[in-house]
């Protein structure tokens, strides 16, 4: 295998491109092979319709890890990110509209026009955040521990875990134990009494995943989010010129480091030779010898589709196959003729810049949970909660003049339809979204020059997301931290030598921070090391 | 009031587990005094003559998990206590004129057979499945017998108990290590969703999950609770699944009688109205018609909210864990059919008498009822059509009803204690209707051999038994309220803020449910810090 690389690595996607990074400048040359025609991944900007550009699917980044910025130079090459403020604009039924921002005073303000006592427990809510986030989200960069069979490593993780958990005082060690296995809404039911800010907190424990607001756990995922964010409501982040900026200037930096991609190859096959992974075969009939393979995709298309799965322990397969991942988001994207005219806007003080930032359509806890319920039954929402954005507002690139560009993502939208086809009801679906902003801004209707609607079908089918999970799988405590994918196999490595996993089916794996890549990178050199002693 | 006796231990409530508590006490040589406020003792776990002739276990109706050392060191049999075989589950299921069923009983061929009717894969997979949480079992049920570790100190203690769990997690072998951490964090249809693919089996394995829970069978959480079943079979040693003869209140009689032959001094319609405490110091007990008792320690086998809140003057407790106390979850979820029957129900799908009707009878045929009937409940209403799992215990002790007689009792979820619309008081006919209504559709002679019917809703179960918001298990099983956390974070270890006062119910470690193990608990460290 003389004429074999060293690394070869499964899609371009952000995880993958972090870790490509690390191996350049770790003196390597891995070759990223992309099936897409760009490189990104979720995290592609494409235009939907001429002149409005936007992201296929994800349309703001969760912040990325600092460590990952600093080290790929991210903040001096051309990459310019925004983070507006107000952060998050909630319209109610009533006309009324709670407005969040960075400042929590503010945010004070905006909260006593629902309740004065949730205007002070939120600064407090606030600041226990930030302590927790402070336990958490060193644990984000970490390998978790195998739990079986604990290496010293291991240990150490879990004696500075359990260290920097006694740190915080009982109360709030017991908090975050406590908050962890709980639902979303009892915990902020234990904090606010208003309907508006209960749902906005409680949202962050289900977006993205099959969890009702009143689903056990729906905590945990919320302090999983924190732990990146700390900000009770999160803010999102832009990059200027659409998220596919931020994409290309990962790809700019690995490729500098001495990474290689290839855009147009789509892996076939990971080729398995005697229990090792010898290198890939694409599409196209060309076969890449390599030593050692990085999956950025999913786990299950990686070990049940690009592995053959002979070449796996069944007991393993069956793990795999049991692994959840079908998604419950679907994607639009609007072109808009002007901006639309939300009526709670007029109550707030900050006039359209207070669409400027996530516009969040889900008033209530229960609203929320019907909005779950559907799914539960193999129907998509007929009131969908929605995490709204207008990018253009601060962008003014994305959209001709004047003109804008809305993106949402769509809750609740199961995969398995039952009885129904998507590829049928992929426009009533975009109807319903429409018919749902229309509540609060009824002139939206006549200002639609375009409506995309990308179902979790659509995404499974476009961007390789298994089930459609946008997040390679779903967040659940059972498939979280030690256990994500899989008890015994969450420290990147598989039972295949030199077969790596980097995508967000690995710990942490929540939104696009980059962690899941750097730990990966990590772990693989640790062993490329060691072979290089040998 | 003349010279109050002196006692060494008082005990608040006559409960199973308060009896319990009083029992090993007094076996270690204590002078103790349970007070009861009902004429009969037992709380939840009480037989109760409401109509003449017929004889029910008004509350609790099986004996799953009653442990078995309690069982030994009590000498419970020679108290009267003998459980009588529950076998099998039935779910009837909707259909045509006739429908299907699944009867599963603790006959593995049978069972095996019977499972593949509907599915040959799950009828193997039933075996293996079978094996597989009776090892899970095995490393549970030493965490129901040990005092959970206080996190917020880090003494010897705590770290003893840390690397037990530890060393026994890393001694199991792989595949039950991977089951272990998934019961306990999965839901448990998404747990069974990997074992089976019959949807009947899969609702009504999952019903146990949910029990007095307001979780639904799709809420993690659930899976953990699947155990409880198999944790019942392996107590083998002594049958621990099925009837007490006499009701569920031969139990607390039983147990009584044991807590009586040691020394306690038991007394019933005595009502507490306060606990007393002097400079920090549980005292006594104050009794609503103005008498007052002294004691070394006082042992609460109430729930929490009422024994912080209820019984207590404010004050005497720190303000955070008031607060931890106020945030500790009860919502009822649950009621209470009992029946008075002239003859059998016959069903549709399995007409006439039978071994079927011994056993468990639970109307759970699918996933999406469980969840629908779930959903009812999260929006404030009873279910429309419920989940009940019914028990006709005279077939099996026929001392509890006139010859030809019967007794049946369901137990209803959800009806949660909190309702939207409307009060109980207003709605337990309707709901009493549902109940039956729901049952006519499987079982339709059931509306002509009702003699009488006793529902009793969440209101009732608070009203009656003392259950804050009707909770069954004192507080909600859910993973922020178990072990080290039941039932408020730092305070598992039975001992409280205030010196001298001692939780001893299922409102703490392991919770609800008839094991007593709460009480032991409780006792050994009562009688820990007094040595």
């Amino acid at each position: 295998m003389s004429n074999a690389r060293d690394v070869i690595i499964i899609g371009a996607g952000h995880n993958a491109l972090v870790t490509a990074f690390y191996l350049g400048r770790a003196g390597l040359h891995p070759l990223v092979l992309e099936r897409q025609a760009v490189a990104g991944g979720s995290a592609v900007t494409e235009e939907f319709h001429p002149g409005f550009r936007s992201s296929t699917l994800a349309h703001a980044a969760a912040p990325l890890v600092a460590r990952v910025v600093q080290d790929m130079g991210l903040a001096h090459g051309g990459l310019e990110m925004i983070r507006p403020d107000p952060v998050v604009f909630a319209p109610s039924a009533d006309g009324r509209a709670l407005v969040l921002y960075r400042d929590t005073e503010r945010s004070g303000q905006s909260i006593a026009q629902f309740s004065r006592a949730d205007a002070g427990k939120y600064a407090e809510f606030a600041r226990v955040l930030v302590r927790l986030a402070g336990v958490l989200q060193p644990l984000m960069l970490k390998t978790p521990p195998a739990l079986r069979a604990l290496s010293p490593g291991d240990l150490w993780t879990l004696l500075g875990a359990g260290r920097a958990l006694r740190g915080l005082g009982s109360r709030d060690m017991f908090r975050l134990l406590r908050w962890g296995p709980m639902a979303a809404a009892d915990l902020v039911s234990e904090w606010f009494e208003s309907e508006p800010l209960r749902a906005v907190v409680a949202a962050r424990g289900i977006f993205g995943a099959a969890l009702g607001p009143w689903s056990a756990g729906s905590g945990g995922l919320l302090l999983l989010r924190a732990a990146f964010d700390p900000e009770p409501a999160s803010g999102v982040c832009f990059a200027r010129g659409g998220l596919g900026k931020l994409a290309s200037a990962l790809a700019e930096a690995a490729t500098q480091a001495g990474a290689e991609i290839r855009n147009n190859a789509e892996v076939a096959e990971i080729n398995v030779r005697d229990g090792a992974a010898v290198g890939v075969n694409l599409a196209s009939g060309e076969v890449i010898p390599a030593r050692n393979v990085i999956s950025g995709v999913d786990p299950q298309r990686t070990f049940l589709r690009l592995v053959n799965p002979t070449h796996l322990e069944p007991g393993f397969v069956g793990r795999v196959r049991n692994y959840r991942s079908n998604g419950v988001l679907a994607k639009v994207n609007l072109a808009l003729a002007g901006l639309p005219s939300f009526s709670a806007v007029k109550n707030t003080r900050d006039g359209r810049a207070a669409l400027a930032g996530r516009i969040h359509i889900g008033p209530e806890i229960d609203y929320l949970e019907r909005a779950f319920d559907a799914s539960k039954y193999g129907d998509f929402s007929a009131d969908p909660y929605l995490e709204v954005v207008i990018p253009s507002l601060s962008d003014p690139e994305l959209a001709p003049a004047g003109k804008h560009v809305m993106s949402i993502y769509v809750q609740f939208a199961p995969y398995k339809l039952r009885g129904l086809e998507w590829s049928r009801e992929r426009e009533t679906l975009g109807d319903t979204v429409v018919k749902t902003l229309a509540r609060y801004a009824p002139d939206l209707p006549g200002l639609i020059l375009h409506q995309q609607v990308i179902t979790p079908l659509a995404l499974e089918e476009r961007l390789g997301l298994t089930g459609g999970h946008v997040f390679h799988g779903e967040l659940a405590l059972d498939q979280l931290f030690s256990l994500r994918p899989l008890l015994g196999w969450a420290a990147y490595r598989t039972p295949l030598a030199g077969l790596y996993l980097c995508g967000s089916g690995t710990h942490p794996g929540v939104g696009l921070s980059g962690a899941s890549g750097a730990n990966a990178a990590r772990e693989f050199l640790k062993d490329w090391k060691k072979r290089d002693r040998r | 009031m003349g010279a109050t006796p002196r006692y060494d231990a008082i005990v608040i409530g006559g409960g199973h587990n308060g009896l319990v508590h009083a029992a090993y006490l007094a076996r270690a040589g204590k002078k103790i005094l349970v007070l009861e406020r009902r004429h009969v003792l037992g709380g939840a776990a009480v037989t109760e003559e409401v109509f003449p002739g017929f004889k029910f276990s008004v509350c609790s109706y099986v004996v799953s998990l009653l442990r078995p050392e309690i069982i030994r060191d009590l000498g419970l049999p020679r108290h009267g206590l003998e459980i009588l075989p529950l076998d099998g589950t039935f779910a009837p299921m909707p259909g045509g004129s006739e429908g299907d069923y699944l009867w599963r009983v603790n006959d593995h061929a049978k069972t095996h057979r019977e499972i593949a009717r509907h599915s040959r894969l799950d009828a193997e997979a039933y075996e293996e499945y079978g094996k597989a949480m009776a090892e899970q079992g095995k490393f549970v049920k030493p965490i129901l017998g040990m005092t959970p570790p206080d996190l917020s100190r880090l003494s010897a203690d705590v770290l003893r108990k840390l690397t037990f769990l530890g060393r026994r997690f890393r001694d199991l072998p792989e595949p039950d290590q991977h089951n272990q951490v998934q019961l306990m964090t999965m839901s448990a249809v998404d747990f069974l969703d990997q074992w089976f693919e019959t949807d009947v089996l899969k609702a009504t394995m999952s019903a146990s999950g949910i029990i007095g829970t307001f979780l639904g069978v799709r809420s993690p959480g659930t899976a953990y609770v699947l155990l409880h079943h198999y944790m019942g079979e392996i107590d083998g040693a002594f049958r621990s699944w099925g009837f007490a003869k006499g009701g569920t209140g031969a139990i607390s009689n039983a147990i009584a009688a044991a807590a009586r032959e040691a020394g306690a001094e038991i007394r019933t319609q005595t009502p507490i109205a306060q606990i007393l405490i002097k400079n920090g110091r549980a005292t006594g007990v104050a009794l609503e018609n103005g008498d007052e008792f002294e004691a070394r320690v006082v042992s609460s086998s109430v729930d929490p909210r009422r024994t912080f809140i209820g019984m207590m003057e404010p004050g005497h407790l720190p303000d955070d864990f008031v607060e931890q106390v106020r945030h500790y979850k009860f919502r009822g979820s649950s009621g209470k059919v009992n029946l008075a029957l002239d003859a059998l129900p016959d069903f549709k799908c399995l007409p006439g008498p039978g071994p079927h009707l011994r056993g468990a009878i639970s109307i759970s045929p699918s996933i999406d009822y469980m969840e629908r009937a779930y959903d009812d409940a999260k929006y404030g209403r009873y279910s429309r059509r419920p989940y009940i799992d019914c028990v006709i215990p005279s077939l099996t002790d026929p001392s509890v009803a006139p010859p030809g007689k019967h007794v049946m009792s369901c137990f209803v979820q959800y009806a949660p204690y909190h309702l939207k619309e409307g009060g109980w008081d207003n709605q337990r006919d309707a709901f009493g209707d549902t109940v039956i209504d729901t049952l006519a559709e499987h079982a339709p002679n059931i509306k002509n051999i009702i003699l009488s019917r006793q529902v009793l809703t969440p209101l009732d179960l608070e009203r009656e038994f003392g259950l804050t918001e009707g909770n069954i298990f004192q507080g909600e099983l859910s993973l922020e309220q178990l072990f080290f956390l039941r039932p408020v974070p730092g305070w598992a270890q039975y001992r409280t803020p205030v010196k001298g006062l001692y939780l001893c119910g299922s409102g703490s470690h392991p919770g609800g449910g008839i094991m007593g193990a709460p009480g032991r608990l409780a006792a050994l460290e009562v009688l820990k810090d007094w040595n």
